[in-house]
């Protein structure tokens, strides 16, 4: 098997600054205090907090927020609507339960919903006695989806270029690990048999990958 | 100085996975990021999640990747899930109770030297129990648990008769236990509160452990019913076990053929409760297999 998935993710940041519109980015977001500018739409991070004190309506509010990300993440681990559907669902009543233990000194509320989401959705490929056959079955096609293009149907915003730049400093290699483990669902050890190399190379990426991407995105935050 | 020779990493690994050999800090450090990129595999995972409850250190580092690993999926397609999931979420949100902000496992024990002051007992009410809402969170979570503990257990559903039972034999049986007056008052609470759930397992050598929980009370109890007596040297640890790992919910020792006790920590739904023997004192990690595993 050739190495599959070079393309998953984008080398570098190619486009200029686009119109933002980043619920990550609240700094670039309220930026200069525009007296004329509508009141601010809450950001997820007010939301929780509010959710965490039983605001139903702040729930609804955060959903419609961020449940095309969820969704979105979920359906391409899942890959089966349906299933997609139930483990979102799980996930949001999951935050609802658990939002008052968020901590904000730890994260932003996006990443703490997006590890509930990836976390869930993980489990259920792997709890799926389906879990080979899906993964025989999309095999490297649903990897491979091209983000460029992707970029350009959805929403482009400075957070996703900042990212796609951060994603330039990995090496292929690196990229190709991370993106089969966070897109694909795989274990460490899948990723080893896949790609025949051994377990400790494939770690040996993912944790100097992953550093990479931290240092990238954390010099800009 | 990291490691990373395949050879090791191999031989420890499947040492660790035959035998239960702790893996070095260094190692956990080292699979971090996998843990936050969710490519560790179950056993793995819940390894991971023990070193993980014990290092505040591994914590930070997991929370930063975490954050780094939110942007992957920001990079991702959205798409608008179907509106009828929205509705079905809403009209989910009564039946499913939230957990309070201080669910910090630090709560201070409750059995304060209180005088014995003549308690005028609760008469338990036969208040129907909330039984049969079943909990619509938590498939995975419950997988999980009992990856962690390998221990299933069948459950027994709620009934009111046997909640009223068990308030009855707190009462009961209270004074002689290790717990003052006010944990006993609590006991008797969580069994008669209106969502209160018990359920019975038995446990492998001899004996019953009955779980009482109260969701809306955020606590639960044991009620342990012949139960071997420990050696002075050890005692019983109870556990709440979660997706992040086990956490100590305080421990207790057997003086007569029923003992009971509340459980430190706050109760959740979903969460699990297991019992294993530990080195007298007690342990801040689990040390051996539980003898018993009861998944809410």
């Amino acid at each position: 098997m050739t190495p599959v998935l070079a393309a998953a993710l984008p080398a570098a940041v190619t486009s200029e600054t686009r119109p933002c519109r980043s619920a990550m980015l609240e700094h670039v977001a309220d930026g200069n205090g525009d007296p004329i500018a509508p009141a601010p739409r809450p950001t997820p991070d007010e939301l929780l907090g509010r959710v965490g004190r039983g605001d139903r309506a702040a729930f609804g509010a955060l959903y419609d927020e961020t449940s095309p990300r969820l969704f979105g993440l979920i359906r391409r681990l899942v890959v089966d609507a349906a299933q997609a559907e139930e483990v979102t669902q799980d996930v949001y009543l999951e935050i609802w339960q658990t939002a008052a233990r968020f901590d904000a000194a730890k994260g932003s509320a996006i990443a703490w919903m997006f590890t509930l989401a990836h976390r869930r959705a993980v489990d259920r490929i792997r709890s799926a006695q389906a879990a080979r056959d899906r993964d025989l079955r999309i095999g490297a096609r649903d990897l491979d989806v091209p983000v460029d293009t992707v970029a350009e149907a959805a929403e482009t915003s400075v957070e996703h270029d900042r990212v796609r730049g951060a994603l330039g400093d990995l090496s292929d290699l690196q990229r190709e690990c991370v993106a089969l483990a966070y897109y694909g669902g795989l274990t460490q050890r899948e990723i080893a048999d896949r790609l025949h190399v051994p377990l400790g190379t494939v770690k040996t990426r993912l944790r100097d990958g992953m550093i990479r991407l931290r240092t990238a995105l954390g010099v800009t935050t | 100085m990291t490691g990373h020779d395949d050879e090791l990493e191999r031989g420890r690994r499947d040492a660790g996975a035959r035998s239960g050999e702790p893996i070095s800090v260094e190692a956990f450090h080292g699979l971090a990021a996998a843990y936050a990129l969710d490519a560790l595999d179950h056993d793995e995972r819940a390894e991971f999640e023990r070193a993980l409850a014990a290092s505040p250190e591994l914590r930070d580092e997991v929370d930063a990747y975490a954050e780094s690993a939110a942007h992957l999926a920001e990079q991702g397609e959205p798409v608008a899930p179907p509106p009828s999931l929205k509705a079905r979420l809403m009209a989910e949100l009564d039946s499913t109770p939230q957990v309070a902000a201080d669910a910090a496992p630090d709560v201070p024990e409750a059995a304060a030297p209180a005088p014995p002051v003549a308690p005028t007992a609760p008469t338990p009410s036969p208040t129907p129990a909330a039984g049969g809402s079943d909990r619509p969170v938590g498939r995975a979570e419950s997988a999980a648990r009992r990856r962690w503990f390998q221990r299933p257990g069948a459950i027994i559903g709620a009934a009111a008769a046997a909640v009223v039972l068990i308030a009855g034999a707190v009462i009961g049986i209270g004074w002689t236990g290790p717990n003052g007056w006010g944990a006993q008052r609590e006991m008797a609470a969580i069994a008669e509160a209106p969502d209160a759930q018990s359920q019975t397992h038995e446990v492998e050598g001899g004996g019953e452990v009955t779980l009482v929980s109260s969701a809306a009370a955020g606590r639960s109890g044991v009620i342990v019913e012949g139960l071997p007596a420990l050696d002075a040297d050890q005692t019983y640890e109870l556990w709440y076990i979660d997706d992040a790992g086990a956490d100590s919910a305080g421990t207790f020792d057997v003086a007569g053929p029923e003992t009971w006790r509340v459980l430190d920590g706050s109760f959740t739904p979903g969460v699990a409760v297991g019992i294993t023997v530990e080195p007298s004192g007690g342990s801040p990690q689990p040390t051996t297999d539980p003898i018993v595993f009861i998944p809410t």
